[in-house]
């Protein structure tokens, strides 16, 4: 399933999906810019863009296998990690000046540790995630990214000041804009973007610069003003999960007929749900508070999920979804619990949910195909 | 009490008739390990009897999990229980009726079977209602992703979902801002724990209940250094208790667990004094790192009766307890702080960076004279398998050998304790140990 528009933004936007390295990054990098990569949706990008670095969320798109970080990680870790790492020592990654990991679950921690021995990147700072979302824990977070920004201004030699951030909260929050709007646009009856297409928006808005992010986003959301909606969907479905960076996977699934409107992903909605408050004086607070107690939390944040669980519910209602598949990595114990529970608030609102495991790397889609099919045959039912 | 009630005890009150009757019978055994065994069941029946009385009285008490500070729930004289105690009467309970029935039924949750088993049961004992609903929960978000994940899904159980739950964020770093940090969290537990149970702190208590756990740290920690001698001088079971005498309910801070561990300290040393070892023929020194399984008590004395094979230091035990500093209330925050979310075991090893791995692997393989470093990864383990080429990595490098055999050390089904038994002998004579 596909729009019916032909737009050049939305092609950009797949390209960059694709593949690790897109021509924005080349061009930034020949120009002699500076590249900060960074694991997990809790990194600000607003503190790279301050510094005029380029903010590189890292994927493994396109990995050929395990085999060299098979070394380090072992086959109880989750496939993400192991796919991303191994890109790593194989020097894919090594255009990254610098990398900015967080605490944000058992496996990440040990590829920073690796990371740290084995990679030559110049710069390397893990930072502490709260589990939690309360007022302490956002004074917490905002020390951490204080912390950052001195770390970055002592290597890289360059002043982060405080109209400099703010102005790089102001780029972001554009960004935040665009994409509510284009989310506004599933929630038509006959949506004019699929649940593929949108993914591939997401990914792409982070590897690319953001003045040209938000550009070609306009651009889109103008081409989708004349696009025709689709209508031959047999149900409007959501996607909930962790790390989901490639569009195909979600089009395994909208190929069986049904369309995905929605999603609580930490590469979809999660990523940019809401907007940092220009009003708070302190830049560091109020990028904080957004971060850890205004966004939709991750699971990571442990206590937080009762509103994770409304939150979903309000998109099933707001974007009348009619079930949900929720995509848990294999070995990630932070989703497999969130799991338990989201099986259960399913049940109580009687909504069809399908949870399946998979590898990061898109593999048997023969039996995801059919897994999808029986879900829609009794949802039909 | 209603029937839901009465339910939530029923392990409770098989533990209490398991042990009970055994404690007479230890107490008229001579020998010294069976002296100090009878405080450790002692105890726990206590606790187990005044968890009882709080359900049937409706007395606020409190569910709690191993790291919280016990100095703290002391202090405050409120009771509390470990809502992972359900396994001892399970699965790890080997022995008893509860353990392949346990198992089945956990087969049956929608939980992923790649998650700890230690915690997933933990959801399986709530599900079937063996749990005592506490007047308030202490969470606990550390060491590992299951810990965490659990307590989320603990919390949201339709039984559960109102009681009340304080969760301490433990941060990644070790350095003053995040001492200064959790020691923040330590005081708002406090505050929690008066506000849902209307017991106050007072901070000399606080102080008195410190310094006792003070001694029985520096009691536990003369006894790892005695643990240094060849041959070692107890086998396997008394080593193991150290850390739940330190912090189960009853036991931090009361003076008699502290005269626990000064008799188990004189004991281990009158053993080294008269070369009388409870295990005779010592021939391998091994450190076993990683948890010990619920059926380690068919491996630990097939190890040291087949193979001579001792575990001269362990994971559990090798911790970096710090004495706390009682001379200021912030002195006393900061160092349970430390204990609570950098010192005890898993969170030591786990919880932060790995090189806290490769060092106490490093030291003890040398403070300890090891002859091999057996690495049991549990399967919950995601950080430390992981770790594991470190490990071995580690271990070429001192040149000492090292098996890692991979089990669930709640369920033996994922490695059947014969199929450990022949890794673990096929390990000793590849290596011309034994
Ligand atoms: S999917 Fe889960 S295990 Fe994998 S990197 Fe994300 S949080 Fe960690
Ligand atoms: S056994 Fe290990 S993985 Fe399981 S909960 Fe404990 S520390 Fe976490």
């Amino acid at each position: 399933m596909d729009t019916r528009i032909n737009s050049k933004a939305l092609k950009r936007f797949t390209e960059v999906a694709d593949s690790v390295v897109n021509p924005e990054i080349t061009k930034w990098k020949n120009e002699g810019g500076k590249i900060l990569g960074y694991f997990c949706s809790y990194m600000p990008e607003e503190l790279a863009t301050a510094a005029e670095f380029l903010p590189v969320r890292l994927r493994a798109t396109g990995s050929s296998g395990t085999e060299f970080s098979d070394s380090f990680l072992s086959n109880l870790n989750c496939s993400y990690p192991r796919n991303a790492f191994n890109m790593a020592l194989q020097g894919e990654y090594d255009f990254i000046d610098g990398l900015i990991a967080f605490n944000s679950c058992d496996h990440i921690r040990r590829v920073y540790d690796y990371w740290k021995r084995e990679v030559k990147t110049p710069f390397i700072k893990i930072l502490s995630l709260p589990k939690k979302a309360e007022a302490a824990q956002v004074e917490w977070f905002r020390s951490e990214l204080v912390d950052l920004t001195k770390g970055l201004e002592e290597h890289f030699g360059v002043t982060i000041s405080d109209d400099d951030l703010r102005a790089a909260i102001r780029i972001h929050n554009e960004t935040r804009r665009l994409l509510t709007e284009l989310y506004e646009l599933r929630k038509a009856d006959n949506p004019v973007i699929t649940g593929a297409e949108v993914l591939a928006v997401t990914v792409a808005s982070t590897a690319m610069p953001k003045s040209i992010y938000n550009e070609l986003l306009k651009e889109l959301l103008e081409d989708l003003k004349q696009a025709e909606g689709i209508n031959d969907h047999r149900a409007r479905l959501m996607i909930i999960g962790p790390e989901m960076d490639d569009p195909e996977y979600i089009r395994a699934i909208e190929d069986q007929g049904c369309l995905v409107v929605a999603d609580s992903l930490c590469y979809g909605s999660r990523l940019f749900w809401g907007e940092v408050k220009e009003d708070i004086a302190d830049p560091y607070t109020a990028l904080a508070q957004y971060y850890i107690a205004d966004r939709p939390s991750s699971p990571g944040v442990y206590t937080e999920y009762e509103s994770r669980a409304q939150f979903i519910r309000n998109m099933i209602d707001e974007y009348n979804v009619d079930g949900a598949i929720l995509a848990r990595l294999t070995f990630c114990e932070t989703w497999a619990f969130e799991q338990y529970s989201m099986v259960q608030d399913f049940e109580e609102w009687n909504i069809p949910l399908l949870s399946i495991d998979r590898e990061y790397m898109l593999s048997g889609v023969g039996q995801l195909r059919t897994r999808v099919q029986a879900f829609l045959e009794t949802m039909e039912n | 009490m209603n029937a839901k009630q009465e339910k939530s005890l029923s392990r409770i009150k098989e533990e209490l008739e398991l042990f009970d009757p055994i404690i007479p019978l230890l107490e008229m055994d001579p020998s010294p390990a069976s002296a100090l065994q009878v405080p450790i069941l002692k105890n726990l029946c206590t606790q187990h009897r005044r968890t009882i009385e709080c359900v049937e009285t409706g007395e606020p008490f409190i569910g709690s999990t191993y790291t919280n500070p016990a100095e703290i729930l002391t202090a405050m004289d409120v009771h509390w229980y470990f809502p992972i105690q359900q396994m001892f009467s399970g699965p790890a309970g080997e022995g008893t009726s509860h353990a392949a029935e346990d198992l089945e039924g956990l087969d049956k949750m929608a939980l992923p079977g790649d998650s700890c088993t230690f915690m997933r049961l933990e959801l399986y004992y709530q599900s079937q209602g063996l749990m005592p609903i506490p007047t308030a929960y202490l969470a606990l978000t550390e060491p590992c992703d299951a810990t965490a994940g659990v307590h989320a899904a603990l919390m949201h159980h339709p039984d559960w979902r109102d009681t009340p739950c304080f969760a301490p964020d433990p941060p990644y770093h070790n350095n003053d801002k995040a001492i200064d940090y959790y020691a923040g969290e330590m005081r708002r537990m406090v505050d929690f724990i008066s506000k849902h149970t209307g017991k106050t702190l007072d901070m000399n208590r606080l102080k008195e209940v410190v310094e006792e756990t003070n001694k029985c740290y520096t009691m536990w920690m003369e006894y790892n250094e005695i643990r240094r001698s060849t041959p070692t001088p107890h086998s396997y079971i008394m080593p193991m208790s150290c850390f739940f005498q330190t912090n189960t309910a009853g036991a931090g801070g009361n003076p008699e667990i502290t005269n626990w561990y000064e008799k188990m300290v004189a004991d281990a040393e009158r053993r080294v004094t008269e070369n009388d070892p409870e295990v005779p023929n010592q021939k391998i020194r091994l450190l076993w790192y990683d948890i010990q399984p619920f059926y380690f008590g068919e491996i630990a004395p097939w190890l040291e009766q087949e193979w001579g094979a001792v575990i001269a230091m362990d994971m559990v035990s090798y911790c970096p307890y710090e004495l706390i500093d009682t001379s200021t209330e912030d002195n006393i925050f900061r160092g349970l702080a430390k204990r609570s979310y950098q010192h005890g075991p898993m969170v030591h090893q786990a919880r932060g960076s790995m090189d806290n791995v490769m060092t106490d692997i490093t030291r003890i393989v040398k403070d300890y004279n090891m002859d091999c470093v057996i690495f049991p990864g549990h399967m919950g383990h995601k950080d430390m398998a992981a770790s594991a080429s470190l490990m071995a990595e580690v271990c070429r490098n001192l040149g000492v050998p090292f098996l890692h055999i991979g089990l669930d050390q709640a369920d033996r089904r994922y490695t059947p304790v014969d199929e450990i038994k022949n890794k673990l002998s096929n390990f000793f004579t590849a290596m011309g140990l034994g």
